[in-house]
């Protein structure tokens, strides 16, 4: 602006109708450029939004699919949500775009998203153009997982003995099924993949009846939250070792089970968890 | 909404400091750009500082060199700054102060690094075209600044593209298109923004290389008197122009005389002798190229003064000065007499100026001039007798004559009895003093070249002329040419021009021909964009207005012009900018469609909302049987371009030309649709 101002003066002074033009023309480049910007963000379309839930005080990750039916590319635009780092990203031409963005994650429960910045300063980063996108996005926290004590015996108890044996790594072997999706690596047979055949993982046998249940009786002695970070933990690791266990929160009771979708539905349940 | 199955997931990527290599690349270019357009009048040794420091800067961006540390940046500056000095002498003044700007971009280059320093960059390549701009405005290089603004503008745009690389052909278009939407306002701001009549401060002078007219005129120094095609001034007449033989465009008058040199008064405004003029008057247009003289030309004799220009002053004899110096064209109305008779009596003042000659200096000329002068009955036979000496002696007209010495009037009369115009008037004029008649001498030209593009009339230095004007007690001053009595070619130059005129393109090959003629189209368009372009002053912007049908020709007007026609480009802009976005009016796939959808719907069923356009096209096909090969086919093509993974402009085409040809065809048979068809679209339409 600075420029075109002195560039202005210095041909007015010099009576230079050449350099008027030049100035003019630039005056109107910058003027289109304008409406560039704004036509940056016009019309462009949001064809999905897709949150991840995250622990607590953790960071989760967000995803927005953008559209642009124009035919001409859409250029720096910057999305962030308020306190995190924007992301940068284009839109090419009659196609989308996906977004990944990290949010931080706050209290458990439920939290809304409803602070995206949508900004662009294309073509020539002279001006600004900007939205604020609101978007029905609540995003599932869970509580962020803390670990005071081990995990509850298979009978429902704690007992040391038997706990030392499971997860001292001493299990007993029973067989090897094909890989997967969601099966833990740490357990994958690398010696049997490394000799040319197929990735295996290794089940071991638990006894019978082995299942655990996580229940929030057992620790009726620490704070609320406190005992549902330290449930979630437990949930974790189960998982981890590929064990079937039980939820048992007051008025929700999860049948045993594991898995991915397992997992999911037992953080809810802590997530979600009202006394 | 579209399906998200439709967007392809591409990684979004944080922000880099520095803007991409291909960027830093395109601001180079503009930089070198810039700095050659300026060759001319910059220090010749900016070019390659500049051309040094682009490519010191493309090769450390490739070695990763490292950037020179302050101290070194430092001491280049003042080296640089010392070299500007040493050039120019001053650091002010656009010549030395682009060089200046030239040298400082070249050091910025050693510390670009972040998106900021290079936009301080591409700003002063900017200014750097606007220096190339105010140092010349020839239309020969217009072309050059546009392609140059072009390039700056592209690397505005490649600076803004960020994220991935984008390909030179689409910047250069997106900047194009950017330019050309730009056009329309900067003509308009261009041809209404108020002017100012002076300047805003005074700047110093360029040193220029003064051509036209002396304020002294020594023809006996002169061994060759060099042909120069410079224009000096151009004209348009408003009616027919005047005959070839009256066109003397009368400029500074010359009235002392020391013996071998005439030289100028420099006489202040004064209320000059009281003229009767009678017709034929003339009226023209005049810009007049810079000179030194101040002297505004015009045909000899002016009825009165330009009035467009803001210091004009008349002299006693006549001459019409500017007060500011002419150091640019200026352009002038003016309108012309040549029948004249001066009303009141000569002062003695200027009796005694014009009489005045050197004591002692060419005795025999002064000796020949008293003896022609007693044998005559009065001053006009003098005259007469004195031009037909001059034609019946073998005086010779020669454009390289030989030197003369001291008595120089002497040396050519009785001597070399050669020389050019301003011997001719010099030595006419000295004999007329020495009979008693007072004489001066005017300077200016003589003819011209009738351009028949442009209609005007060329002046070149080259047709600088200088006669004399005698007192006749009858008349007052009186245009004496002693050049034309002498030298009968001189009159045919001037009936040259009158052919020139008539159309006849003159003698000589047809590529001599063409190349006249060509060359005479190129002066037209020049003289065009000098005249309307370059001297588009505040006077030709209120004409402007009083022919758009202002009234009110004041800088009110202009404003209300200018904020009309600008609401106006702006709202065409966003009404543009809108359909733009939303991508309506070059979704050629979805064009097509829409087209193929009525016709079909017209004429067969409508699409359900839940139908895709393949299972739509099947019942189609089911239902109306004869059309189902070209049904089928279209839908599913569709589909192919829409959703499939390749869709180029060329299959987007060849679908429409499909589409369109089927609608025809659909168009003119809808009555032999089988009744079946029919049928079911009436019951669909209920």
């Amino acid at each position: 602006m600075a420029l075109l101002v002195l560039m202005f003066l210095a041909s007015m002074n010099y009576q230079n109708n050449l350099g008027l033009l030049l100035c003019f023309l630039l005056t109107g480049a910058a003027l289109v450029s304008m409406y560039e910007c704004h036509a940056t963000l016009t019309g462009l379309v949001i064809s999905n939004a897709h949150i991840d839930s995250a622990f607590a005080q953790g960071e989760g990750e967000l995803q927005l699919g953008f559209y642009n039916p124009a035919d001409s590319s859409r250029r720096s635009l910057r999305l962030r949500v308020t306190e995190i780092a924007p992301m940068s990203f284009d839109v090419a031409p009659l196609s989308g775009s996906l977004v990944t963005l990290r949010y931080q994650a706050r209290a458990r429960g439920r939290q809304v998203i409803d602070r995206l910045h949508l900004s662009t300063d294309a073509p020539f980063g002279l001006f600004r153009a900007w939205t604020w996108l609101h978007l029905p996005l609540t995003a599932l926290i869970y509580p962020a997982p803390v670990r005071l004590r081990p995990p509850p015996s298979p009978d429902g108890g704690p007992k040391h003995g038997e706990r030392e044996q499971r997860f001292g790594g001493e299990e007993e072997f029973a067989w090897l099924r094909p890989f997967r999706d969601g099966d833990p690596l740490r357990r994958a047979a690398w010696k049997a993949y490394a000799r040319g055949g197929p990735l295996m993982i290794a089940h071991y046998d638990a006894p019978a009846g082995a299942q655990r249940t996580l229940s929030l009786k057992l620790l009726r002695d620490l704070p609320l939250e406190t005992a549902l970070s330290q449930l979630a933990d437990w949930v974790l690791e189960c998982e981890r070792q590929g064990e079937s266990y039980a939820l048992d929160l007051p008025r929700a009771v999860i049948q045993a089970g594991h898995g991915q979708a397992h997992r999911r539905h037992c953080l809810e349940a802590l997530a979600l968890y009202q006394p | 909404m579209i399906p998200a199955a439709s967007a392809s997931p591409r990684k979004a990527v944080a922000e880099p400091p520095a803007p991409p290599v291909a960027a830093q690349r395109w601001v180079l270019a503009g930089l070198l750009g810039a700095v050659l357009l300026n060759f001319g009048h910059i220090a010749p040794w900016c070019l390659p500082v500049a051309v040094a420091a682009v490519a010191w800067r493309i090769w450390s961006v490739r070695g990763a060199a490292r950037m020179p540390g302050r101290a070194v940046r430092v001491a280049v500056l003042l080296i640089l700054t010392v070299a500007v000095f040493v050039s120019f002498q001053t650091l002010n003044g656009l010549d030395a102060g682009a060089s200046l700007l030239v040298a400082m971009m070249a050091l910025k280059l050693m510390e670009t690094q972040r998106v900021r320093d290079w936009l301080i960059v591409l700003g002063g390549s900017l200014f750097l075209l606007l220096a190339a701009c105010l140092s010349s405005q020839s239309l020969l290089r217009v072309p050059f600044y546009g392609m140059e603004l072009w390039l700056l503008c592209t690397a505005l745009y490649a600076m803004g593209a960020r994220n991935r690389p984008v390909t030179a052909r689409v910047l250069l278009r997106a900047s194009a298109r950017n330019l050309l939407i730009a056009l329309p306002l900067s003509v308009l701001l261009f041809l209404f923004f108020p002017r100012l009549t002076g300047t805003l401060w005074s700047m110093p002078v360029e040193q220029e290389a003064q051509t036209g007219l002396g304020d002294q005129m020594s023809p006996g120094d002169i061994t060759n008197l060099v042909d120069s095609d410079e224009p000096a001034m151009h004209v348009r007449f408003d009616g027919t122009p005047p005959p070839p033989a009256e066109r003397y465009w009368r400029g500074p008058v010359l009235h002392r005389f020391d013996g071998s040199t005439w030289s100028r008064l420099h006489p202040a405004a004064e209320q000059p002798s009281e003229v009767a003029f009678a017709p034929p008057e003339f009226a023209y247009t005049v810009t007049l190229e810079p000179n030194k003289h101040g002297v505004l030309i015009g045909l000899d004799m002016p009825v009165d003064t330009p009035r467009e220009l803001p210091a004009v002053y008349t002299t006693f004899d006549r001459q019409i000065m500017s007060a500011t110096p002419l150091n640019s064209a200026v352009s002038y109305h003016l309108v012309s007499s040549l029948q004249h008779r001066y009303l009141q009596p000569l002062s003695a003042a200027e009796r005694a100026l014009d009489l005045q000659l050197p004591y002692g200096r060419n005795p025999r000329t002064l000796e020949l001039a008293r003896g022609l002068r007693d044998r005559s009955v009065d001053d006009r036979a003098f005259v007469q007798a004195a031009l037909d000496y001059l034609r019946d002696n073998g005086f010779e007209y020669t454009r390289s004559p030989q030197l003369l010495g001291r008595d120089s009037i002497d040396d050519l009369l009785f001597r070399t009895r050669e020389g050019f115009c301003g011997h001719f008037a010099s030595a006419f004029a000295t004999m007329m003093r020495a009979g008693g008649v007072p004489a001066h001498i005017v300077t200016g030209y003589a003819g011209g070249a009738w351009n028949r593009f442009g209609q005007y009339l060329l002046i070149r230095q080259s047709n600088a002329h200088a006669w004399t004007e005698v007192w006749l007690e009858e008349t007052g001053w009186m245009r004496v040419d002693p050049t034309a009595v002498v030298d009968a070619r001189y009159a045919n130059e001037l009936d040259d021009v009158a052919a020139g005129e008539l159309g006849i393109a003159g003698r000589g090959s047809a590529l001599a021909r063409w190349l006249r003629t060509s060359g005479q189209a190129w002066q037209a368009v020049n003289a065009w964009w000098q005249d309307q372009f370059v001297h588009f002053t505040a006077a030709k912007q209120m004409r402007l207005l009083g022919k758009l049908g202002f009234r009110d020709r004041d800088y009110q007007t202009l404003v209300a012009v200018l904020a009309i026609g600008g609401a106006i480009w702006l709202s065409l802009l966003a009404w543009r900018g809108r359909g733009l976005a939303e991508g309506k009016p070059r979704d050629t796939l979805g064009r097509s469609w829409r087209r193929l959808e009525r016709a079909l719907t017209r004429h067969v069923s409508a699409r359900a909302p839940h139908e895709g356009p393949v299972a739509w096209g099947e019942r189609l096909a089911a239902e109306c049987p004869e059309l189902s090969a070209t049904v089928r086919l279209l839908t599913r093509e569709y589909a192919q371009l829409r959703y499939g993974r390749e869709s180029s402009g060329a299959a987007l085409l060849r679908f429409d030309r499909s589409v369109r040809l089927f609608t025809a065809r659909i168009g003119r048979r809808s009555p032999a649709l089988s009744p079946r068809a029919r049928a079911t679209a009436a019951t669909h339409r209920s």
